[in-house]
């Protein structure tokens, strides 16, 4: 047997103590939390605590005694902390999930205690914070108390609520007074020593004083200094000689202060710190300390400094490049939340385009039409850039503003990012009041913030203006009233436009002879579109193009006279195209911007009636813009016109393929056809048309007055809604108006062909024969009662059926195993039901087969039985 | 605890080797009758020590017997007639007489070792191969429980000054210094009455911290000298000598009394009277304790020398040695540790090391037998106070693998395998 060798003494400190040591100090914070933040708090650290002692007994599998679970009381300590650095309004299992974390992977899988390289705690709040984002900044002022001292906070200077600890933050970390305490306690026991803390401390204190900033604010604000104390001491993850804890120290300190300045990370304290985890054996290895007997040579410390300082800078310009090089269309931040840009737009069919050096997220409706455009904006926060993603609606006004991500204080400029405040911008648009106090109210305590969130709207919508919405200067019109009368697709349109303080104050249609129905959209919103831009480009009423844009056209013609000056689409007198062709429609092509654009150009009685674009690879908004300006001007000049500035490539495009048409260079590819009009074969009243469509059968009712077509009414579809309803919508009004079939409305083409075509054989006659085929039993069998059976889902169901007068007057279920609360209810709805039709009703849903069963017994009855 | 007399024993079991270095050669045969102080075993080599009878009578074997480390050595047994006949050197009356080499002379044939633990014969230390200017005396005595030395300061101070002029003398040492940690005020007032008279010698009050008595540590804290990695003493110009150690080369030069007795601390919480005692070498241990009122129930461990550097005693009934400074029977309360929890890389043994060195590495790397890698981080640094294993709240034996560490590497060294 081996001698036992010295020390025969042994320090009474074991490690149990130190742990218990560590609850100690930590217990004015756990105080100050309950106090400030309540019954939340002290539920969160419970939570954390008692999970992370279960889980280290559970996996361990320790004995079942309370001494034997508790065990060292490393996992208690490390539950608190857990639990110290989550806000107090955090959910339930969040604590709990944290704690699993950092004692099942960040502890015990690396070896247990003393074998671990990141400190549980912080790897745990790591990935919580990467995972659950909007779990880990939901911070809470404690009392009510706080607001008073914001506005001090705000200007991101020192104050005494910092130090109280009556600030909003996680539940250990606010009170500086209680991190101090447990400072002194560790410091007096002697379980952690200066360097690691003062280190950290004074090397954040020292460059947020070369940074100009508060460097007292930024020592006790937020988790620094509870980290420092608590976190960068962690013995088993930071280094154990002498000037490597100092190292150590100010590296975390470091990292904290450049990832807080440069990057748009939600947290500097606990990246840093885990980084410098991961440095510890590196600083240790070039940290060794001297030797007694041994002079250390100058090199070798100049090198570990040396070393370990690059290591330091490499990481913190790491954090930045990296933060800086976040692709763009990736989930982003927003309030904490990472989405996809396709649930901040509501729909995830949205494009990406990238035009003039802009990206932005274009929604389209049915049509094609953009409905919603979102840009990504950014504008200096307090902290940082704030960057913001703006949705715009169809007629450029704010949809949402959502907070893609930011640096701003929690609890402070944080507020600025909160829906309660963006949903303020909802509804403005360029020509609203962009300022606090004014359109939008600011938020106490975060006025800085929520001035650069205002500002930066503000910013990104002018650009987004400039960049694809190039206008005239809105020139000061003369007040006045104007005339004007253009010709629209029914006939003249006259109208006035008031001028008063050099805007357009009204705009009035005196006269239309348009479609009622079709241009009445275009009547109600194009007028006053027109007022709110101060501008007669506005967006025409998909559906009613042709009367928007002649509105539009009075309008402008109006304005001539009120600035007698020219607009950027002016109609001027020019050469019209000599129309080398007959009546009929012509294909042309031409090169645009983005590819080929092909147009049909339909020629009436010599001239242009119709442009209608067919295909084009044509950048959206800048081509919309060309489209929507230059073929009215076309048709209505019968010849080329001034190109639309900012889409001169489409424009021209637009013009040559024009031209081409006309030219006679490609033959008509539609000859005129003299409108199709339905041959109406039934007399006046209402007739029903069924079609199939896309999703099932369709039915219609027509009704028909004086041999015209005066109504149609859909009975019932199985259409997809939406799409449907705009065949609807449209479509009928159309029928109605051609007396005729009339073209497909795209998007909605199979809904538009059965319309079309139950329609016509509604008109046709046809559809009365067709009438109750399968809709009765057919009963050939002499009154009587009749049994007969099918196969339900359980079994036989047996029936019997009364016939009196050639009609079922009562069925009466013989036997049935169908589950009472589902089949036997489906049997109780379907008697009456199928007595009252005298034939086949639908399947009563979620009984299909106890339904079917019915029917099979019901027409087994009527054929195959005798009476009984 | 003044120091009290033990009886002679019955029978003396005086091994050949007590000391660094060689074993001596006896020169009795068994049957012959010797003398108190007379000389027995002869120096073969220089680093050797001779040994001497310390009581009178009759050799009754020459064998190997077990020591109180459970190893066996070569000893000279001793039947005791009880009649304490001595067996005198030369008595000097007059140090200033005395030349360098007389002094070493007498020291070798007196068998001096240093007394305050390591037992490294005195007449070798006395030849320093380097010039040296300061003789510095050990009185600091650092390890808990451990008297013996102080109380022999209070008791036998101008001896002790003698002594240490003795050797300033043997090795051309202009100064001499006492050092004596602040917790000892009476030896401090009781030496500075004696070296009043003297201009070159002095008292150095320490501060009272362990290893403060580890000689590197020792001529730091009273020179400001550091020894270099690897070096002696000399290498700064001093030498530094046990206060027993001392008293014993004054007893040698003006007593011409050889090196047979020693003051042992017998104590620890399971001694009823713990005591300080001088005692013929060759008393078996257990004696002691007896002396001391026997054991208060069943100790935990008994140990020779402090509670810190010292080791475990197996067998009871070996003898003392020359450098045997305490015997210490230790409870279980006071003893009794669960070793070796997981490292928590607290810090507290690189924190303090006073050699400055990395004990968690060290003594991870000697238990995994990573030899060289713990070699470079100056494993033979390692002056194994203990106080990395004390201060460990893992319960880690930190010091005891370090010590396996150190013994690997020779072993190795000794293979070839490490270059």
């Amino acid at each position: 047997m081996q001698n036992k060798t010295g020390p025969f003494l042994r320090n009474p400190l074991t490690i149990d103590r130190i742990m218990a040591d560590v609850r100690i100090a930590l217990t004015p914070a756990i105080v100050a939390g309950v106090i400030f933040f309540g019954w939340p708090a002290l539920k969160v650290l419970l939570l954390s605590t008692l999970s992370a002692i279960l889980t280290e007994a559970l996996l361990l599998r320790a004995p079942l005694t309370p001494k034997g679970i508790f065990g060292d009381g490393s996992a208690a300590v490390t539950g608190l902390l857990v639990g110290l650095i989550l806000p107090p309004t955090t959910a339930w299992w969040v604590p709990v999930l944290g704690s699993v974390l950092a004692i099942a992977l960040f502890k015990l899988a690396f070896g247990g205690l003393g074998h671990n390289i990141f400190n549980p705690a912080l790897g745990a709040r790591a990935v919580l914070l990467l995972a659950f984002t909007s779990q880990m900044v939901r911070f809470r002022a404690p009392f009510e108390a706080v607001t008073a001292a914001t506005p001090l906070l705000s200007t991101r200077s020192f104050s005494w609520p910092l130090v109280w600890g009556n600030v909003g933050g996680s539940i250990g970390e606010t009170s500086v007074i209680a991190v101090l305490l447990g400072a002194a306690y560790l410091l007096y026991r002697g379980h952690i020593n200066w360097r690691n803390p003062v280190g950290y401390v004074g090397s954040a204190f020292v460059l947020a004083l070369l940074w100009g900033q508060d460097p007292w604010y930024a020592i006790t604000a937020g988790g620094l200094l509870f980290a420092a104390v608590f976190m960068s001491t962690d013995m088993v993850t930071s280094p154990v000689t002498p000037l490597g804890q100092l190292i150590f120290g100010i590296g975390c300190g470091v990292l904290t202060m450049v990832i807080r300045r440069f990057t748009s990370l939600p947290e500097g304290v606990t990246f840093a710190i885990l980084t410098m985890n991961a440095l510890s054996p590196a600083i240790e290895a070039l940290t060794i300390p001297r030797i007694f007997g041994l002079r250390i040579s100058q090199e070798t410390l100049k090198r570990g400094i040396a070393v370990t300082t690059a290591a330091v800078v490499v990481c913190a310009a790491l954090f930045v490049v990296l933060d800086r090089s976040k692709p763009d269309a990736v989930p982003v931040f927003s309030l904490g939340e990472y989405l996809p840009i396709g649930e901040l737009l509501g729909t995830d069919d949205y494009e990406v385009v990238d035009e003039n050096g802009v990206r932005y997220f274009l929604v389209r409706d049915a049509e094609g039409n953009p409905a919603q455009t979102a840009f990504v904006a950014e504008q200096g926060g307090f902290n940082g850039p704030i960057r913001l993603l703006i949705s715009l609606d169809a007629e450029h006004r704010i949809n949402s503003v959502s907070v893609l991500d930011h640096s701003e204080d929690p609890g402070l400029g944080e507020l600025a990012t909160r829906p309660e405040f963006l949903a303020q911008f909802a509804g403005l648009d360029k020509g609203s009041e962009f300022a606090l106090g004014k359109d939008i109210q600011g938020v106490t305590g975060a006025t800085i913030s929520s001035r650069a969130l205002v500002s930066g709207v503000q910013r990104a919508l002018e650009q987004f203006d400039r960049t694809f919405f190039p206008q005239e200067e809105a020139g000061a019109y003369a007040d006045g009233t104007y005339h004007a009368q253009v010709d629209s697709f029914g006939g003249p349109l006259e109208l006035e436009v008031v001028v008063s303080g050099g805007k357009i104050a009204a705009v009035n249609v005196l006269k239309h002879s348009d479609t009622p129905g079709i241009s009445d959209p275009a009547y109600a919103n194009v007028p006053q579109r027109i007022v709110t831009a101060n501008s007669p480009q506005v967006e025409a009423v998909s559906g009613a193009t042709v009367s928007s844009t002649s509105i539009m056209k009075a309008v402008q013609k109006a304005l001539d006279q009120a600035s007698g000056d020219t607009s950027a689409v002016t109609v001027e007198e020019r050469t019209g195209y000599a129309i080398a062709v007959g009546d009929g429609v012509y294909r042309a092509s031409a090169e645009g911007f983005g590819g080929e654009l092909v147009l049909d150009v339909t020629v009436e009685g010599g001239k242009i009636s119709a442009i209608e674009v067919v295909s084009n690879s044509e950048t959206p908004f800048i081509a919309s813009q060309a489209f929507d300006k230059l073929i009215p001007a076309i048709i209505e000049a019968q010849g080329p016109v001034d190109v639309v500035s900012g889409a001169s490539y489409t424009s021209k495009a637009i013009l040559e393929a024009v031209e081409k048409a006309v030219s006679g260079a490609e033959p008509a590819l539609v000859e005129p056809e003299e409108q199709q009009v339905y041959e109406i074969a039934v007399e006046d009243g209402v007739h029903r048309g069924k079609a199939e469509g896309f999703g099932g059968e369709l039915v219609l009712d027509v009704t028909v007055e004086g041999g015209r077509i005066s109504a149609i009414e859909v009975v019932s579809n199985s259409e997809t809604p939406f799409i449907a309803n705009q065949a609807f919508n449209k479509l009928i009004p159309a029928i109605i108006e051609a007396q005729g079939p009339v073209d497909v409305v795209s998007g909605a083409t199979f809904t538009s062909r059965a319309v079309l075509a139950a329609v016509e054989q509604a008109v046709s006659g046809e559809a009365a024969g067709t009438e109750e085929s399968e809709d009765v039993f057919v009963i050939d069998v002499p009154d009587g009662v009749y049994r007969g059976s099918g196969q339900g889902r359980n079994g036989v169901v047996t029936l019997d059926v009364t016939v009196e007068g050639g009609r079922i007057t009562a069925i009466a279920v013989v036997e049935s195993q169908e589950t009472p609360d589902i089949g036997g209810k489906a049997l109780e709805q379907l008697i009456p039901a199928v007595v009252e039709a005298q034939g086949p009703v639908d399947a009563v849903s979620g009984a299909t087969l106890t339904s079917k069963a019915f029917d099979e017994a019901v027409r087994d009855a009527l054929t195959t039985k005798e009476g009984q | 605890m003044p120091i009290m007399v033990l009886p002679a024993p019955d029978i003396a079991v005086i091994p050949l080797q007590q000391h660094i270095g060689a074993p001596c050669e006896p020169i009795v045969a068994v049957g012959d009758r010797v003398k108190m102080g007379q000389m027995i075993g002869q120096a073969s080599q220089f680093i050797c020590a001779s040994v001497h009878a310390s009581v009178s009578g009759q050799v009754i074997a020459i064998e190997p017997r077990s020591l109180a480390n459970g190893n066996k050595v070569p000893c000279v047994v001793i039947k005791n007639d009880g009649r304490d006949e001595m067996a005198l050197g030369t008595k000097h009356t007059d140090l200033k007489k005395l030349s360098a080499s007389d002094i070493r002379q007498a020291v070798k044939d007196a068998g001096i070792v240093g007394m305050g633990g390591a037992g490294f014969p005195t007449h070798v230390k006395l030849t320093p191969p380097k010039p040296v200017d300061t003789i510095l005396i050990n009185g600091a005595e650092c390890e808990p429980y451990l008297t013996c030395d102080h109380r022999l300061m209070v008791e036998r101070a101008p001896e002790m000054v003698q002594g240490l002029l003795a050797i300033m003398k043997a090795v051309g040492a202009e100064k001499g210094i006492i050092g004596i940690e602040a917790n000892k005020p009476d030896a401090i007032a009781e030496v500075q009455k004696v070296i009043a008279e003297y201009s070159n010698l002095s008292v150095a009050s320490l501060q009272v911290r362990y290893p403060q008595g580890a000689e590197k540590q020792l001529i730091k804290a009273i020179l400001g000298r550091e020894v270099p990695s690897g070096g002696l003493p000399a290498d700064v110009g001093c030498v530094v000598s046990n206060v027993h150690t001392a008293i014993a080369v004054y007893e040698a030069l003006m007593k011409g009394k050889s090196s047979y007795e020693r003051v042992v601390t017998v104590s620890g919480g399971a001694v009823v009277d713990p005591r300080n005692v001088l005692v013929r070498v060759g008393t078996p241990i257990e004696d002691l304790f007896e002396f001391c009122g026997g054991f208060l129930g069943q100790p935990e461990v008994v140990i020779c020398g402090g509670p810190m550097t010292g080791w475990e005693i197996k067998d009871l009934s070996g003898p003392v040695v020359k450098n045997m400074s305490g015997v210490l029977a230790l409870t279980r309360e006071e003893a009794a540790f669960d070793e070796n929890h997981p490292c928590i890389r607290c810090g507290r043994c690189v924190d303090s090391c006073p050699m400055g060195l990395t004990p968690n590495l060290l003594g991870e790397y000697s238990d995994k037998g990573m030899y060289s890698e713990a070699e470079q981080l100056h494993l033979k640094d390692c002056i194994e106070c203990g106080l990395c294993s004390y201060v460990c709240p893992a319960k880690r034996a930190l010091v005891t693998w370090i010590k396996k560490g150190k013994a690997g590497l020779a072993a190795e060294k000794a293979k070839g395998k490490v270059s």
